[in-house]
């Protein structure tokens, strides 16, 4: 099988590649990058794309999703969500262990994979719980669910306020290299529905401060530190958040972060209005802490952007807002999203790469392909120019939870191929 | 059933926008209270209070006093009063029951009840819910009356004819003396004579574009059937 893709802007960060160029595909691999006008090759061509004015990059790795599924069906199904983020250029998913029943056994582990692979759009790299139940009491049986392919270990949105229970977590995963993923928020202080600002305060509705966040962080830093466990925090949201992760790495202590695309591009006014599709956990903070998690990404101290995708069946969020459920289907708006950074100038599509592709894979463990000659093809290939509609008609996703729903959007992926094989095509 | 309108009391913020957002738009949905978040008929009664007594609202300077962050009524009052002009609006309550951010509606903050009620032409006392001392927001009611509550002394730093304000209902003893609450600067009572006519008004006006277009019907169906008539 040879597939074409001629013309586009390639965009390799762990190559420091930049230029125009084509691609054939064959049987998988990558068999050239350069100018197809002149070789020649014989036989068939099954698929050729022109890509004049387009990106292809490698293939996104997201390190934080919710795909739903065994008992929440009603809010997606892995076969639609992994179809979803086929469609936002991803071919690896890390989902969050917090499924129904959770993620803390092998069989579950192996359950999801199986869906995921009879599916076919993704492969899945799941994040297993931390504790049993992701109740904060016993240990899961780390080594065992790394052994099941399981990336790293958390507890999801369930603070662990244990701080005994929580040293000896990370103490059993530093004995077997194994990664840990927190969500920092600390579980008192984080018990309301928004931002806790002006916002929240006209509104009346209850406030989360930003030092749920900051306590939360200092808090399983110091326990990194100490055990040695290799640190990932997922969705940091405000400006004191990044400056406590910058500090860290400048300290040596071995942590990665990675920020959600909704909070890298709203704010809790969004909320105004009491708009149930942009309440989030973690929340939505004010513009200088989104202009801090922009500056995060550039600097490196934010090493990915996830989707934190969540998606909702519509009675979820049709109540008074804080009786809603939080979460926000991300997928199928999350390429648009970064065009709007894009075209604000605020990042370029390399940084976007970079903490969606080359940083995100590492931090998963996954072996990084990229566009490189006679390695398997995981490629993504965005139209930065696509305008569309998001309506029911077009998104993939089964959540109805999209904040951008009937809007006119730019840009879209065209093409995604996992381990050479067209995943989603538009 | 079809309902004409709605009076909404909720303990969520914005369930009475939410039911607006969900009937038909010809249905008159008027919020009683919603959460923490507004209180429209209460603060608008209230501005009618201040305006019967103190006339106009520019130079006035008014003290908002106690459970600020549960408080649906001093939001909505803040509201009213940055609308009518007020330009000095002080809020007065121990740092646990100001929310974060109120500086942001026009207003000041104030710890000290003494300063904060200094000169004031309007003082408005808020009730306070007795389940704020179980959850860690204040030590005892005894210590809050000590420090913010409402006393014919401390009443004495405000201007000589101040008015003193309540929504109701009241505890006496701990947010304000009987004294006051029933001294002649309370106004206490004539809010709640003040508040009937008020939502007597506010159902009238929201009813009105209904009965309008129930009449304009009835004469429509009923020029039809003279014109089978004829």
């Amino acid at each position: 099988m040879r597939i074409i893709i001629r013309g586009a802007r390639l965009l390799d960060p762990n190559q420091a590649l930049d230029c125009v160029a084509d691609v054939l595909v064959r049987n998988g691999v990558i068999e050239i990058i350069g100018n197809l006008t002149d070789t020649p090759f014989d036989g068939h061509v099954d698929t050729q794309v022109n890509a004049k004015g387009m990106i292809l990059s490698p293939s996104f790795v997201d390190l934080n999703t919710c795909l739903r599924d065994l008992n929440q069906i009603q809010k997606g199904t892995i076969a639609s969500e992994t179809l979803a983020a086929a469609s936002a250029g991803f071919t690896h998913l890390c989902p969050s262990p917090d499924t129904q029943p959770c993620s803390d056994s092998g069989s579950v582990i192996s359950l999801i994979k199986s869906k995921a692979e009879a599916a076919g759009f993704c492969d899945l790299l799941p994040v297993a719980a931390l504790t049993k139940d992701l109740k904060g009491a016993a240990l899961s049986n780390m080594e065992s669910l790394s052994r099941a392919g399981c990336i790293g270990f958390s507890n999801a949105g369930f603070d662990i306020s244990d701080n005994n229970v929580l040293l000896r977590c990370y103490e059993y995963a530093a004995t077997f290299g194994l990664k840990v993923l927190v969500q920092a928020q600390d579980e008192k202080l984080g018990s309301g529905h928004m931002h806790a600002g002006p916002t929240a305060t006209r509104m009346g509705l209850d406030g989360i401060p930003i030092i749920a966040e900051t306590l939360s962080i200092s808090r399983h830093l110091q326990l990194m530190q100490h055990t040695g466990v290799e640190g990932h925090f997922n969705q940091l949201t405000s400006a004191q958040g990044v400056a406590l992760i910058r500090q860290a790495k400048a300290q040596g202590i071995k942590v990665t972060a990675d920020v959600g695309i909704a909070h890298l591009c709203f704010t809790d006014s969004a909320i105004k209005g009491y708009r149930s599709q942009y309440h989030v956990q973690p929340p939505l903070r004010e513009e200088l802490d989104r202009e801090a998690l922009v500056a995060g990404i550039k600097d490196g101290t934010i090493d990915a952007i996830c989707s934190a995708h969540q998606p909702h069946e519509s009675a979820a969020k049709c109540a008074p807002f804080a009786a809603t459920e939080s979460g926000m289907a991300v997928y199928d708006m999350l390429v648009p999203l970064i065009q709007t950074l894009v075209d604000a100038g605020e990042l370029n599509w390399m940084h976007a790469i970079v903490a969606l592709s080359s940083n995100s894979a590492s931090i998963a463990k996954n072996e990084i392909t990229g566009l490189t000659v006679g390695k398997r093809a995981n490629l993504t290939l965005i139209d930065p120019n696509h305008s569309w509609t998001l309506d029911e008609a077009s998104q993939l996703s089964h959540g109805t939870n999209q904040a951008l729903a009937n809007q006119t959007l730019k840009a879209r992926v065209k093409l995604t191929l996992k381990q050479g094989q067209i995943s989603y095509a538009l | 059933m079809h309902s004409d309108m709605f009076v909404v009391r909720h303990s969520d913020s914005g369930a009475a926008h939410f039911i607006a957002e969900q009937v038909t738009p010809n249905v008159a949905i008027i919020n009683a209270g919603d959460g923490r978040h507004a209180h429209p008929t209460q603060a608008m009664l209230d501005m009618l209070t201040i305006r019967r007594h103190k006339g106009r609202f520019e130079p006035l300077s008014v003290a908002i006093v106690g459970d600020i962050s549960h408080s649906r009524v001093a939001r909505d009052q803040i509201h009213a009063l940055k609308t009518l002009g007020c330009k000095d609006i002080r809020l007065v309550g121990p740092n646990t029951l100001m929310p974060q951010g109120i500086e942001n509606m026009g207003v000041t903050t104030h710890s000290n009840m003494d300063s904060g009620i200094s000169g004031a032409d309007v003082i408005i006392m808020l009730r306070l819910q007795t389940e704020r001392m179980a959850s860690a927001f204040l030590p005892s009611a005894g210590e809050y009356f000590r420090l913010y509550g409402l006393t014919t002394a401390r009443l004495s730093q405000a201007k000589p004819d101040a008015i003193v304000m309540h929504p109701g209902p009241i505890n006496r003893g701990i947010e304000i003396e009987s004294a006051v609450a029933d001294g002649p600067q309370s106004m206490i009572l004539n809010q709640v004579g003040y508040g009937i006519a008020l939502r007597m008004a506010v159902m009238s006006m929201a009813m009105s574009g209904q009965m309008q277009q129930r009449q304009t019907q009835a004469s429509k169906s009923s020029s039809l059937i003279g014109e089978k008539k004829i």
